[in-house]
């Protein structure tokens, strides 16, 4: 299939569609009425109760922060601490900026260009979470553990002797598959914005 | 006539283009329906400020064209939209194998090119001028030329290939 046969099938196709208008009156108005709108905004569903989990942990490791009552322990609550309510807030955030992208006033240059920068900034909260996650992981085990049972895991047990190195190596290798999946994401992106500006 | 009325007769009018720009930005039944609709729902919100500016096709576009690049896949479970016939086309008389054999052809083609470029095509192929394209998107008449050009050769190359 050539040019002149892609825009000849398309011509084609144009006249077949003139030939069959199907919307009605009704249709229409159904189509502009703002519940129809309600199920986009369910995209951030996830991300909401996510951040109100997230919360919650916060809220119960604060109550019992004064249970961490060596250095390492309550580093690990911090960083949990840190990791839980910041990241829910950014990630939101962010999604807000992607579905708030002025579709009625922008050109299609305009649109493009904020909307790849908002997703790809989206793409790298969505990554950090993930990465986080695993971050959390690795530090909440000896925060619950003391908090729950008054068990610090790393005094009386040889728990360190495998938890430590472990989760380092888990950590270590998803953080490069984190950082490898987002280039790749955005590098198309990327040439087409830098293309754009010249 | 009222905004109602007018608008009705808007989309009436444009049916078959959004219905074109639905099948470019989307690979489904389901995606292309929500499409549909929020491209509607976007004309109408912004409707008012449209009839304060020049033409309405120009509008139209880009209106459709913004929402189709910014479309966000639905994750997990669809919810109830409007059930709308028009996600297809209808046989009618002048349809043959071969006109369907390159309309698939047509989609997978345009399907292949970037986000930016689905919308420099389907303009050219509405048979709009570089003016009127640049107009919509918002790229020089000069940028319009060079990335359409582009856009042939890209074609062309994975037509030979192919």
């Amino acid at each position: 299939m050539d040019l002149d046969e892609i825009k000849a099938t398309w011509t084609q196709m144009s006249e077949q569609l003139e030939q069959q208008k199907k919307l009605t009156d009704k249709i229409i108005l159904e189509m502009t009425q703002q519940k129809y709108r309600n199920k986009f905004r369910k995209i951030n569903t996830f991300e909401t109760i996510g951040a109100v989990f997230s919360y919650a942990i916060s809220i119960y490791i604060l109550i019992n922060i004064n249970e961490l009552d060596t250095w390492y322990l309550l580093t690990s609550g911090i960083i949990t601490l840190g990791c839980l309510l910041v990241l829910p807030v950014l990630v939101l955030r962010s999604l807000k900026k992607l579905q708030g992208v002025d579709l009625m006033h922008s050109t299609y240059k305009e649109t493009f260009i904020k909307f790849s920068k908002a997703k790809d900034h989206v793409l790298f909260l969505q990554r950090l979470a993930i990465f986080c996650g695993f971050l959390i992981l690795f530090t909440s085990m000896p925060v619950f553990s003391k908090i729950q049972n008054g068990k610090d895991l790393f005094i009386g047990t040889k728990t360190w002797l495998w938890y430590i190195p472990v989760m380092s190596a888990v950590l270590f290798f998803f953080a490069r598959w984190v950082y490898g999946y987002y280039s790749s994401i955005t590098k198309s992106a990327e040439t087409i914005l830098n293309d754009l500006d010249q | 006539m009222g905004k109602e009325a007018k608008f009705i007769a808007v989309i009436k009018q444009y049916e078959g283009v959004i219905f074109k720009i639905t099948t470019i930005y989307t690979d489904n039944k389901d995606d292309q329906q929500d499409l549909y609709q929020d491209i509607v729902y976007q004309l109408w919100k912004s409707f008012d400020s449209f009839r304060n500016e020049a033409k309405i096709s120009t509008w139209m576009y880009r209106v459709a064209l913004n929402t189709g690049l910014t479309r966000i896949k639905k994750r997990g479970r669809r919810e109830s939209s409007i059930s709308i016939d028009t996600m297809v086309i209808e046989h009618t008389e002048t349809w043959d194998s071969q006109f369907e054999e390159r309309l698939k052809l047509l989609y997978e083609q345009i399907g292949s090119l970037n986000a930016l470029d689905k919308g420099l095509i389907i303009l050219f192929l509405e048979g709009k001028k570089y003016e009127e394209i640049s107009e919509i998107t918002g790229l020089s008449t000069t940028n319009v030329g060079t990335r359409l050009a582009r856009i042939k050769l890209k074609l062309k190359s994975r037509i030979i290939k192919n």
